[in-house]
């Protein structure tokens, strides 16, 4: 293990700018969202939850596939592409653990070429999580936030006055032995401080308002869930906005479309939300008429499909949707409903 | 609150059942301490879980346009602002004035969870109590006063109108508008960005912009998008589609800022649900100062039966497109 002082990370950042596109938490009138650095950005390490998760960055919001031009007779395909390496810093445990989940879907046969290039182009260095806030339910989905998930390249810990780093795998340990001159071996002193710092976030998560709830006592089957009378509730005050799934680390769901210039055009993909009502939208009409399947749609897609095909649940208790729904429609409330909560307090 | 909060679940209890409404329209008490969201109420049972405190900022009218609504006699809870809103509706002929029964109730100003959550006071927090013009937030080891304008809302710090404009019946004492801050800032955002360069002032939302990420819920929320079908939903729409594109930002808001102008009730809550902190307030209350200029002094939503300056014609409105240069005033 190592580790670098607070007083260096700006001399760490230029370092990392210099063979990377650098993305790190930055505040921009008090709103924190993984961005762009560059000299002088405002950088924020301690604020937990950014507004958008770092997802954007793997898996852009709009991602141009192909550029085609038309001469004469001639059509010209050109394949877009062709990332750039870059470096996330400050990845919080649940946003790796998301980044696990993606990979599942986009990675799985038949592999998205697009996201493949993107993981295989990005370091993501991850950020311990010392104070989970109320909105945090992190652990009811196994994720421990006083550690980085496997997924991370490099684990960080905030101790005051220096981060302490350790390579979490081969990526990691180039990067650390690039860096080796701005790193600093960690004494036992600070040894036993992190295993304290570790405790303390153990005590933390004991005293927080979500805790008890656990996905796994939801009850019943696909189809038991779907025809679940609950939904018929909840629904009613949805906006049918796509704030929660845009701000969700897990959602991907993505819709493909072209610029059409007539003689010349792109084709690309973007995020798409099943909250929307053309979301899926076929030439015989929408399969989802009503606000209440996709409200199910999101929710059975997180607690239900995504586990019958990949053995997890698609939400890692990050909180965002808690915190950030205009009319408090979250995960917490639907995994209450179903029956998701132990009793034992 | 908690008086007026046991008089309102009594009037909704009767209200039911009694059959003078179908359906109540209010706010329930999620799992955590800023979390009182939209609820529906139609048996008189179900009442114990209302709320009325603080946190109860999401206007409801808006939910009068749902299709499960039609035909029903819907009760619902107002604030000052959100009888603007509810004016504004009826004024759009969107919804009928006679189906709904309003019950009123003023409001000293809403508490902002995110500035609850900067000034650190949301840790261990038991609750919040209200004494004078103070607010004592009470955690596990001390209590801690707060003056209202640390933590209420920006739009709840430049409310003009805390008191029902209307109301079938009014629940608890009207409060004087002096007890808020006033009117007076609420321009002075705008003056700021009007003092700005063409060039400097276009980088200003240019860069503003570039952070949305097209959520639409500025949009869903707002009681002055009303129609059946939004321009923005049209997937054949060649202008503007899902891409997260620099120009397509642009469109999506200044398509939005007009369609708006004249109806915005200043209600402020497209800046409360925006994730990304954009202040689209700046831009609507330009366009409020602009028709005040242009038109003379005018509330969308205070009186429904004046009809807004942009859809009336008189001889003496200032043309601008023809009077003053190329849409500018003169001066
Ligand atoms: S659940 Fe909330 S954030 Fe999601 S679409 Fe509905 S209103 Fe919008
Ligand atoms: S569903 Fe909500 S809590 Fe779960 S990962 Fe998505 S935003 Fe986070
Ligand atoms: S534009 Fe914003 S402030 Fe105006 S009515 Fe709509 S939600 Fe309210
Ligand atoms: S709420 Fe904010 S982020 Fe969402 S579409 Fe509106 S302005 Fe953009």
């Amino acid at each position: 293990m190592k580790k670098i002082a607070k007083d260096r990370l700006s001399l760490l950042w230029p370092r990392i700018a210099l063979n990377y596109q650098l993305f790190l938490p930055i505040a921009e009138e008090k709103v924190v969202n993984f961005s762009r650095w560059e000299e002088g950005a405002e950088v924020d390490l301690a604020t937990l939850k950014t507004a958008n998760s770092p997802k954007d960055i793997i898996f852009p919001q709009t991602e141009t596939y192909l550029n085609f031009k038309q001469e004469g007779k001639r059509l010209e395909l050109e394949m877009a592409g062709g990332r750039k390496d870059y470096l996330v810093f400050g990845v919080s445990p649940c946003d790796v653990a998301s980044i696990n989940l993606l990979d599942k879907v986009f990675l799985d046969e038949p592999v998205d070429q697009f996201y493949q290039e993107g993981r295989q182009k990005g370091v993501i260095i991850a950020r311990a999580c010392l104070n989970p806030a109320e909105t945090c339910f992190c652990s009811s989905f196994k994720i421990n936030p006083a550690l980085a998930p496997a997924g991370a390249d490099i684990a960080t810990w905030d101790l005051g006055d220096s981060l302490l780093w350790e390579a979490q795998s081969e990526k990691g340990k180039e990067l650390t032995a690039d860096f080796d001159d701005l790193l600093e071996e960690v004494s036992r002193e600070e040894q036993e401080r992190l295993e304290q710092v570790k405790t303390g976030i153990a005590d933390q998560l004991k005293d927080l308002p979500l805790v008890n709830l656990d996905p796994d006592l939801i009850e019943g089957g696909l189809n038991e869930i779907f025809a679940s009378e609950i939904w018929e509730h909840l629904y009613r005050r949805c906006l049918g906005c796509a704030m929660c799934t845009y701000v969700c680390p897990t959602c991907h769901c993505y819709d493909l479309k072209d610029y059409d210039g007539n003689k010349c055009g792109e084709r690309f993909r973007c995020w798409d939300s099943c909250m929307f009502s053309d979301f899926t939208m076929m030439a015989h009409g929408n399969p989802r008429t009503t606000q209440k399947e996709r409200v199910r749609q999101r929710f059975m897609h997180k607690l239900v499909y995504y586990p019958n095909n990949y053995q997890a649940y698609a939400c890692v208790g990050c909180g965002r949707c808690t915190e950030k729904c205009p009319v408090s429609l979250d995960m917490v409330k639907v995994i209450k409903k179903l029956g998701g909560e132990r009793n034992e307090l | 609150m908690e008086k007026i909060r046991e008089e309102i679940k009594e009037i909704v209890r009767q209200a039911l059942a009694s059959k003078e409404v179908d359906l109540i329209l209010a706010w329930e008490k999620g799992q955590l301490w800023y979390d009182s969201y939209p609820a529906f109420f139609t048996e008189e049972q179900g009442v114990d879980s209302l709320v009325w405190d603080q946190f109860c900022v999401n206007n409801l009218s808006k939910y009068l346009l749902d299709d499960g609504m039609a035909g029903q006699k819907v009760g619902i809870l107002v604030k000052g602002c959100d009888t603007l809103a509810f004016n504004q509706l009826v004024q759009d002929n969107r919804i009928i004035r006679d189906n709904v029964v309003l019950y009123g109730l003023p409001c000293s100003g809403m508490i902002d969870p995110a500035k609850v959550r900067r000034e650190g006071l949301d840790r261990g927090l038991i609750k919040i109590k209200k004494t004078g013009d103070q607010l004592i937030f009470v955690n596990k080891e001390q209590q801690i006063k707060v003056l209202p304008t640390q933590v209420y809302y920006d739009k709840c710090l430049t409310c003009h109108y805390p008191n029902p404009v209307i109301y079938d019946r009014l629940i608890g004492e009207k409060v004087a508008n002096e007890t808020l801050a006033t009117h007076a800032g609420r321009f002075s955002a705008v003056e700021e960005l009007e003092e700005l360069s063409t060039k400097d002032r276009f980088a200003y939302w240019d860069q503003q912009f570039s952070k949305c990420i097209r959520c639409l819920a500025c949009r869903n929320i707002c009681p002055a998008c009303s129609c059946e079908q939004c321009t923005f939903d049209d997937s054949e729409l060649e202008i503007l589609g899902k891409a997260k594109e620099n120009s397509e930002d642009k469109f999506f808001h200044l398509i939005r800022a007009y369609h708006v102008a004249g109806r915005c009730v200043d209600c402020g809550e497209c800046s409360r649900v925006c994730p990304q902190g954009i202040p689209l307030e700046k831009l609507n209350r330009k366009l409020i100062k602009d028709i005040n200029e242009l038109y003379g002094e005018y509330q969308a939503g205070l009186d429904p039966s004046i009809k807004g300056p942009l859809v009336t014609y008189q001889l003496e409105d200032t043309d601008t497109f023809t009077a003053g240069e190329r849409g500018r005033k003169q001066k």
